[in-house]
């Protein structure tokens, strides 16, 4: 009887990791063969990687990205820190005071800019921004990626902030907090490990994002530039570009870039949540 | 001084279409320990709720009825400003978690300008925490976190976050529900001694425990109020089948 149950056990344990390995497999497979071939690249061209100029299609070494990674950090610098501070606002307003007008409002253009696909995103912002500028820019690039990006970081935020327990909540009012210094001083402290990893995504999703990028940044990577009002390059656009040509040496410098992308996520990950410790309750 | 505490007038609360206390009427004395009594459910934690008006935090409540809380008549009243003056310990303890011990009494404290430098803070936290029976437990690790501590510890430390408020009124919902039989009788002393300067409105379910603290009881089933008075005439000659069933603990 025993022995039956604990074979019974087993089993299912067995069962259970060897689903997950095969659900987790593609994954993994992805991750080692872009850090294989990425980081080759990025090894066998050291410093100029991350100063040159990408190659032209018959050149012999494999150059740099320079534009896509200034690019990059130009338009994360910009739109983040904006996507950010209103996707917080937005949460907090919508679960303090969900029945208030301007929460419902809040709630229903979040959800549905989210189903808005992201290249859509793009050829709107070409048409008020790029077209009445004439220029494509790094700004129209980030205001781009805070309109995709905005409806992801309210809906972490939201899901952060509801998650919660309501005891501190009533201790908090018990003690006569106000509304914001409960909202400041007690919620958010208590899930700043789940903050900080909704603003880790929120980057995430701006560093990865392409499509919003493709009718609004520009692809320029002639040169490096820091003006938000010149055509700038990102680095999945590089990467989207270089992939679909027909020449082998961009497909290389794709490798690379790709390998860059994952190891920056892969160190910010590790060090945020090194760093940021998890509340007990 | 008020005379009384806290006076309800037929308070009615419903949540949602739920009518949960009905008809209450209540006369609360200041200075004196007030014990409310009833089985689960029959709305003692929500009578609480109403004084401090945390009953707004609950989305679909709604509260119609008189009720003056230390001379406020608390549905016309600002409640950021009434809650100044009342404390309260809940059933569950709920001590800041990302805060210190220190810092989850200093924040009370601050929050309503009762220390003005640090060491008046620090006063106070020893103070608080000596009057909640916690200070020996302690006094050396008072930058240690909560959960850290027993489930008691917790409790207590959260009486010690209300006390440093120095407030009027001090609502107990259960306050020595995790607590073993030794603390639970220093915490009684010291809920006792505290009448001088507070009113307390106290939630058990041990009638024993009334009999040591109470100065008054009401007794609640079901959302009404089935009788109340003072405490010796209450338990003499209870004049209810509720409550005789409640003190012989069959309730
Ligand atoms: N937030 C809420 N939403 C809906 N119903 C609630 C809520 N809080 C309490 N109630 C209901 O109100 C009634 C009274 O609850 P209350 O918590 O006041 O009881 P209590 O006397 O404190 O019980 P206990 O001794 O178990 O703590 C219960 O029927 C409960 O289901
Ligand atoms: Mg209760």
């Amino acid at each position: 009887m025993y022995n039956w149950r604990k074979l019974i056990d087993k089993l299912f344990t067995y069962m259970v990791i060897a689903v997950s390995i095969v659900a987790i497999s593609p994954v993994i497979h992805l991750i080692i063969t872009v850090l294989l071939n990425g980081t080759m690249v990025i090894v066998k061209t050291g410093i100029n990687f991350f100063i040159s100029l990408p190659p032209t299609p018959f050149s012999k070494d494999f150059g740099g990205i320079a534009p896509a990674i200034v690019g990059s950090l130009l338009m994360t610098f910009i739109s983040l820190p904006i996507t950010i501070v209103l996707g917080l606002f937005a949460a907090i307003l919508t679960t303090e005071f969900p029945k208030n007008t301007i929460s419902i409002v809040i709630d229903t253009i979040a959800k549905s800019l989210a189903s808005i696909p992201t290249i859509a995103v793009s050829m709107i912002v070409y048409t008020i921004i790029v077209v009445p500028m004439r220029s494509f820019s790094a700004l129209a690039g980030s205001i781009a990626l805070t309109i995709v990006s905005l409806p992801y970081a309210y809906t972490y935020f939201s899901t952060t902030l509801r998650s919660v327990p309501f005891i501190y909540r009533e201790a908090a009012f018990s003690i006569a907090m106000s509304r914001w210094s409960t909202v400041l001083k007690i919620l958010i402290p208590v899930v700043r490990r789940g903050i900080v990893t909704a603003i880790l995504m929120t980057l995430v999703r701006i560093l990865g994002e392409t499509a919003a990028l493709l009718f609004t940044a520009g692809r320029f990577r002639n040169g490096v530039t820091i003006s938000p009002l010149a055509p700038a390059d990102a680095i999945p656009l590089l990467i989207f570009d270089f992939v679909l040509s027909p020449y082998e040496i961009w497909r290389q410098v794709a490798w690379g870039a790709s390998a860059l992308l994952l190891l920056s996520y892969m160190v910010i990950f590790f060090t945020v949540k090194f760093l940021v410790k998890e509340v007990k309750l | 001084m008020n005379l009384l505490a806290v006076e309800m007038k037929n308070v009615n609360v419903y949540i949602g279409n739920r009518h949960i206390l009905k008809d209450v009427t209540l006369k609360i004395p200041s200075n004196t320990v007030f014990v409310i009594m009833g089985p689960s459910g029959s709305g003692k934690t929500t009578l609480l709720r109403v004084i401090n008006r945390l009953i707004d935090l609950i989305e679909d409540a709604r509260v119609e009825g008189y009720v003056k809380v230390l001379g406020f008549d608390i549905m016309k009243s600002d409640p950021y400003e009434l809650r100044k003056y009342i404390g309260m310990v809940f059933q569950i303890p709920n001590p800041f978690p990302h805060l210190t011990i220190y810092e989850n009494i200093a924040i009370a404290a601050k929050i309503n300008g009762v220390a003005k430098d640090k060491k008046e803070l620090d006063n106070i936290v020893r103070w608080a925490l000596e009057k909640a029976m916690l200070w020996d437990e302690v006094r050396n690790r008072l930058h240690d976190y909560p959960h850290q501590l027993s489930g008691g510890q917790r409790q207590r430390l959260c009486l010690a976050r209300a006390l440093a408020m120095k407030p009027k009124l001090l609502l107990l919902d259960e306050p020595t529900a995790n607590i073993d039989p030794v603390n639970a009788r220093k915490l009684e002393e010291a809920i006792v001694s505290l009448k001088d300067e507070v009113t307390v409105i106290m939630v058990t379910h041990s009638p024993y425990q009334a009999a040591r603290v109470a100065d008054y009881v009401a007794v609640l089933y079901d959302g009404k109020v089935v009788e109340q008075g003072p405490a010796q005439q209450l338990f003499l000659r209870p004049s209810t089948e509720i409550t005789q069933k409640l003190l012989r603990g069959e309730m």
